[in-house]
């Protein structure tokens, strides 16, 4: 499984931030691998629509591009701050952290 | 009908402010004129209402004003704050830790958070006498501790939402009194002009929370004086003082920090699929035109610079899609409107000028 994670907007703009990562779980750890699996699944991804707006006036969030290619199957999402889902929040909070 | 001397449409001035905006909005050509031409006067009145209050020493005078504290006006203030902790997940709202009226919680991010909506609110209302973002006591929500070492802080449409900073890039984000301003100033433009967050428009919207964000902390300082202030947002966000002093600055765009690509000038003007198309990098050049004005008519640049931009932003004329230029023309025109006869026009049109922006009134 390929995970491409992208940031953008934020209160301020910073290049490096917008930089995306890109995840292969062949070159992760087992339990990272399946941790990642996991969260995937969890947030329903491949259900998941294409582009989810932030809310009306929202402003300085930042917005997530998330693309998964795993057995075949390929989707990408867009995403805006406050996510709310929880399960979504988890794979987001993940990402991001890898990100850093 | 008969029309009163001094009234050029005297029906529409008995019309409340949203039933003209709607007329204006979808009337036949001749009554979407008289309604804009109404709300351009009521905007003013309001706005020149609000200086006259605050400042009775006589506008057309170009010496500094400096705005005394206003007594015995009549209360309308509506301060109503909620503070709520997210407890460092992304579940809103959280938990309700601290209330209007209630003590301090003794914990950084909710005192800051409450006293910077605090200092919002007084701000918007000694300085330009409106009641909360809405103007009509619109409570004011923040939600602290959001998610796990969040680097950010924003406005979600409805309250602010403040991350604690990861301890490596930034610091938590109620430190700065500009930022809590800037994020309640997006309230205010979404209220007044909805300016869509995109491209030119969307750098005006920023520029504007910049703006007022700035000018929260300048009354903070005691009406500090424009040609005092250090014209920077977010200071102290930056864990590391030599990647950046500030999240931008208007008096110097491109300064803030290692990497900020921030434009003064039209020249510079940065065409980008990022960030919306660049609303947080092009707001550099609006920013340097209030810089430039506000430091040029002098004093504490809520007196003038701050009025003359909140009218262009109440202004009916103020289009969703805006760009720099259009805005510029209102700006100009607004500082007739409030200074007849004064320089605070021709001071205006050459900071547009300035930073690039080609005016033809």
């Amino acid at each position: 499984m390929r995970v491409r994670f992208k940031m953008d907007g934020g209160l301020v703009y910073i290049p490096e931030r917008s930089e995306p990562v890109t995840l292969d779980t062949d070159d992760l750890p087992e339990e990272e691998a399946e941790e990642l699996e996991r969260l995937i699944e969890a947030a329903g991804f491949f259900g998941l629509p294409e582009t989810s707006p932030p809310p009306r006036g929202a402003a300085d969030g930042f917005r997530y591009t998330i693309s998964v290619t795993s057995s075949g199957r390929s989707h990408t999402v867009h995403l805006a701050d406050p996510i709310e889902d929880t399960n979504i929040q988890a794979l987001v909070e993940y990402l991001e952290a890898k990100a850093r | 009908m008969r029309k009163q001397p001094g009234h050029r449409h005297s029906i529409f001035c008995i019309l409340p402010p949203h039933v003209l905006r709607e007329i204006a909005r979808t009337g036949a050509e001749e009554e979407r004129q008289a309604a804009l031409d109404t709300l351009a006067a009521d905007s003013t009145f309001r706005t020149l209402r609000a200086i006259r209050q605050a400042a009775p020493v006589a506008t057309a005078s170009p010496a500094t004003v400096t705005l005394a504290a206003v007594a015995g006006t009549g209360d309308a203030k509506q301060l109503q704050r909620t503070i709520f902790d997210c407890d460092h997940t992304r579940r809103l709202p959280g938990e309700t830790v601290r209330t209007e009226g209630a003590q301090a919680a003794d914990i950084p991010a909710v005192d800051e958070a409450f006293d910077g909506l605090g200092a919002t609110y007084d701000f918007y209302w000694e300085t330009l006498r409106r009641n909360s973002i809405d103007d009509q006591g619109m409570p004011l929500n923040g939600h602290v501790h959001y998610g796990n070492r969040y680097n950010n802080a924003f406005w979600d449409g409805q309250r602010m939402i403040f991350g604690d900073g990861d301890g490596v890039l930034f610091n938590r984000f109620t430190i700065a009194i500009d930022i809590m301003g800037h994020e309640l100033t997006h309230g205010v433009t979404e209220k007044e002009a909805q300016l869509i967050y995109q491209d030119q428009s969307g750098a005006l919207n920023e520029s504007m929370s910049d703006v007022f964000g700035s000018l929260v902390k300048q009354y903070q300082n005691d009406n500090q004086a424009a040609e005092d202030a250090d014209w920077l947002i977010g200071e102290g966000i930056w864990v590391d003082p030599d990647r950046g002093g500030a999240l931008r600055s208007m008096k110097d765009p491109g300064t803030a920090f290692e990497g900020d690509q921030q434009p003064g000038h039209m020249n510079d003007y940065l065409n980008t699929i990022d960030d919306n198309g660049g609303v947080h990098i092009n707001s550099g050049i609006p920013n340097k035109a209030f810089y430039l004005a506000a430091t040029e008519m002098g004093g504490y640049a809520g007196a003038k610079a701050g009025p003359i931009w909140y009218a262009a932003l109440r202004d009916p004329r103020l289009k969703p899609d805006a760009s720099f230029v259009q805005f510029a023309r209102l700006t100009v025109i607004n500082a007739e409107i409030l200074f007849p006869g004064g320089q605070e026009q021709q001071i205006v049109q050459d900071a547009w000028t300035e930073v690039g922006v080609d005016i033809r009134v």
